[in-house]
């Protein structure tokens, strides 16, 4: 039992430096070399557009955070699909409406309400909503919503770069098709590590300490991106 | 009603404060001391500057090290070259003309506001050693005058920035020289 116990505690460990590895190696907006091509490129460019969408998500620790707190407490399948095609349906709406009807977002703002997205789903695996304030909000309404936040971000990200508007949708399409491969792929290995983790006693009692962990990193980020309105605009 | 296929455990009201109250300090402390330092170079503890944290929060085209040649024409005037160098907050470098003994070279810098320690010296072409000859040596925001090089070899300026903000260096110069150039 100790040896589980500590086995669990280790990956837990990974799982955090992971993590803290990830938000180091990549800031969260769009590289130097992905700018460059951005920049430069004219029509329609299905792969790279493909490719930039799904690194995006993958590198994504904002959505990546999010997604974790959703299926933390998801056990079946079909609740899980159901919950990752309502984020999706959000983000790809207002990917779309963001980016075809050029709407003027401040990135920093949205950067950091999804930021409280984190937070609020930390807060709800914690059962803090029933708990202080005697209600539960609906879980599906608050992905959908969420996931709508999530899509501006990511129109924001694709608006820096004033893209061609000739066959813009095409480009737009491939990013958001690229954004959905990016998710699965991430997804695979996100539910890959908490099944394992789902076998173990400890499962319950690290709940508590990784959705803290949630609130927090979703914090980190709202603070990052506030900071970041105030000092810019 | 909704249906609610998540079975939440809903924690105790003692754990959740605990929880919450964990996650604020710890946001609290990742701001103030790592990510504050690192994107902003906002560091009121000094644990990011300890760590080497703030150097990451310079802009990165005012990071480089560089020189930007103005156009001929009427601009150089009086001139042969005019150079802008941009030294970097925190950092040196050298910028260095082949210059024959006997050769003159009339120059005149100044930066743009912050005062910098320079070395105005030369080094004798073919020289292993290490050996070089200062001709001024001040920390200032502007010098000018003409060199007579008293041997063939490089000639030119050490500068260092100990500010916190870059510097750029407007240096002109005219007579028998070429350009060697940042080093």
């Amino acid at each position: 039992m100790y040896s589980i116990k500590k086995l669990s505690f280790n990956s837990l460990i990974l799982l955090v430096l992971t993590c803290l590895l990830m938000s180091v190696a990549f800031a969260h907006g769009v590289d130097a070399h992905t700018k460059q091509f951005l920049l430069a490129n004219q029509g329609v460019a299905i792969g790279p557009f493909l490719y930039i969408g799904a690194k995006h998500m993958v590198t994504g620790y904002d959505h990546l955070l999010f997604l974790l707190g959703v299926i933390f407490f998801l056990f079946r399948t079909r609740d899980i699909v159901r919950y990752v095609s309502l984020f999706t349906l959000g983000h790809s709406l207002t990917l779309f409406l963001g980016v075809l009807g050029d709407v003027a977002v401040n990135a920093y703002l949205i950067d950091a309400i999804i930021g409280l997205s984190v937070v609020y789903k930390g807060f709800d695996n914690l059962g803090g909503f029933q708990r202080l304030f005697g209600f539960q909000p609906n879980t599906q309404a608050a992905v959908l919503i969420f996931g709508l936040f999530h899509g501006l971000g990511l129109a924001t990200k694709l608006q820096d770069f004033s893209l061609p508007a000739q066959d813009l949708w095409k480009n737009l399409l491939a990013f958001n098709v690229g954004v959905e491969l990016g998710q699965i792929f991430a997804l695979l290995f996100i539910l890959l590590a908490l099944n394992i983790w789902r076998r173990f006693d400890s499962y319950y009692g690290f709940a508590v300490i990784t959705n803290t962990l949630l609130m927090s990193g979703g914090l980190i980020l709202f603070g990052y991106q506030m900071a970041g309105f105030i000092m810019v605009v | 009603m909704f249906m609610n296929e998540t079975k939440i455990p809903m924690q105790s009201l003692k754990t959740l404060i605990i929880t919450m109250v964990s996650a604020v300090l710890l946001a609290f402390f990742v701001l103030i001391a790592i990510v504050g330092p690192a994107e902003y170079a906002i560091d009121p503890t000094g644990l990011g500057k300890a760590l080497g944290l703030t150097i990451l929060a310079q802009p990165v085209e005012k990071n480089a090290k560089t020189v930007v040649a103005c156009p001929a024409g009427n601009a150089l005037q009086d001139w042969q070259d005019i150079v802008m160098i941009t030294i970097p907050a925190a950092s040196e470098l050298e910028y260095k003309f082949y210059v024959d003994q006997q050769a003159e070279m009339a120059y005149a810098w100044a930066s743009d506001g912050v005062q910098l320690y320079f070395d105005f010296h030369g080094e004798p072409a073919g020289n292993k050693t290490g050996y070089f000859k200062s001709y001024q040596e001040a920390t200032s925001g502007e010098a000018e005058g003409v060199l007579t090089a008293p041997f063939t070899g490089t000639h030119g300026w050490y500068w260092k920035n100990t500010s916190s903000k870059p510097a750029t260096v407007t240096l002109k110069t005219k007579g028998q020289y070429r350009v060697k150039g940042l080093i």
